[in-house]
């Protein structure tokens, strides 16, 4: 008699914090109902699509102080972790070129999933520092930080040019960081809730 | 009016299905009577999102009730709308039939 599991987690990662309760609590009674009316299968479709039409307007939203100072210093938190999460990555390269003498040994795949896992777990510590807000400052600082490398090249700057698949590769950091910023929100609520 | 405080076609269904309820109506309770009044079937997620723009602007207001157990444990947030979404509506609504004055439907063809 509960909802799929992994819905949830979505919904949990997704909903503002002031309000996940609240979305969580009215989806539960729904489903509830349409699983005595049609049963548990139909319950099941039900809360996932529910799920997946619900998230774009979860993320569009917070109850959260909209003030400018906040926004200001939302905006310097996320500058500063996108900061960190590149001088991270540039140490791993420096390591990985003084113990194997080539910061390319084990190839391009593997950088590209330590970049993924990079943007994973700075998600989460983006997350962790704007709560109540972190999916959704994630998911901007991502897109910022893409379009850090994307303007430049799009306007002909020299030295910025990269095929197109560089592009597709790098935009991968915009759901990684989301992932890493919705598990810290989903795994918070989860013990919230348990306590 | 300010440019701001126009309701959009989804905030004035909202707004009018919270003022049928009456005070109290809460999310499940609002999406559900929009599916029955209207035959559309909006995402719980742009309910919600809609009642805190609502609230944002001041047209509702809204308190926490108790956590009850067919609900999973978890409490409902209620809303009523202010004297401000009664002008509101008041205001789309006279907007409504200022433009449909002078329109005949019955000789429009589509």
């Amino acid at each position: 008699m509960r909802p799929p599991a992994l819905a949830q987690a979505l919904v949990a990662a997704a909903a503002p914090e002031s309000d996940y309760e609240m979305v969580a609590g009215d989806l539960h009674e729904e489903y509830l109902r349409i699983m005595y009316q049609r049963g548990a299968k139909a319950a099941d479709r039900w809360y996932w699509a529910q799920t997946v039409l619900s998230i774009p307007s979860l993320l569009s939203y917070s109850r959260s102080n909209r003030s400018p100072r906040r926004r200001i210093g939302v905006a310097l938190i996320a500058f500063a972790v996108l900061l960190a999460m590149a001088a991270v990555l540039m140490a791993i390269e420096l390591a990985a070129q003084t113990v194997f003498g080539n910061a390319n040994a084990g190839g391009g795949r593997i950088w590209l999933w330590i970049m993924y896992i990079d943007a994973v777990v700075f998600g989460a510590i983006l997350a962790r520092l704007v709560r109540p807000d972190g999916v959704r400052v994630a998911f901007y600082a991502a897109i910022f930080l893409v379009l850090c490398f994307v303007v430049p090249a799009v306007a002909g700057h020299p030295g910025s040019q990269a095929p197109l698949c560089a592009w597709i590769e790098l935009s991968g950091v915009i759901p990684a960081m989301c992932i890493g910023a919705g598990l810290y929100q989903a795994i918070r609520r989860r013990i919230n809730t348990a306590r | 009016m300010a440019k701001g405080e126009y309701l959009g076609e989804f905030e004035h269904v909202v707004l009018l299905i919270v003022l049928r309820l009456g005070d109290g109506a809460y999310g499940a309770m609002i999406r559900a009577e929009i599916e029955r009044v209207t035959g559309r079937s909006p995402a719980m997620g742009a309910v919600h999102a809609t009642l805190e723009r609502l609230e944002r602007k001041r047209l509702v207001s809204s308190w926490i009730g108790e956590p009850t157990a067919e609900r999973g444990g978890k409490a409902k947030r209620h809303f009523k709308v202010e004297a401000d979404g009664i002008s509101a509506l008041k205001h789309a609504r006279r907007a409504l039939e200022r433009l449909h004055a002078g329109v005949s439907l019955r000789d429009a063809t589509a």
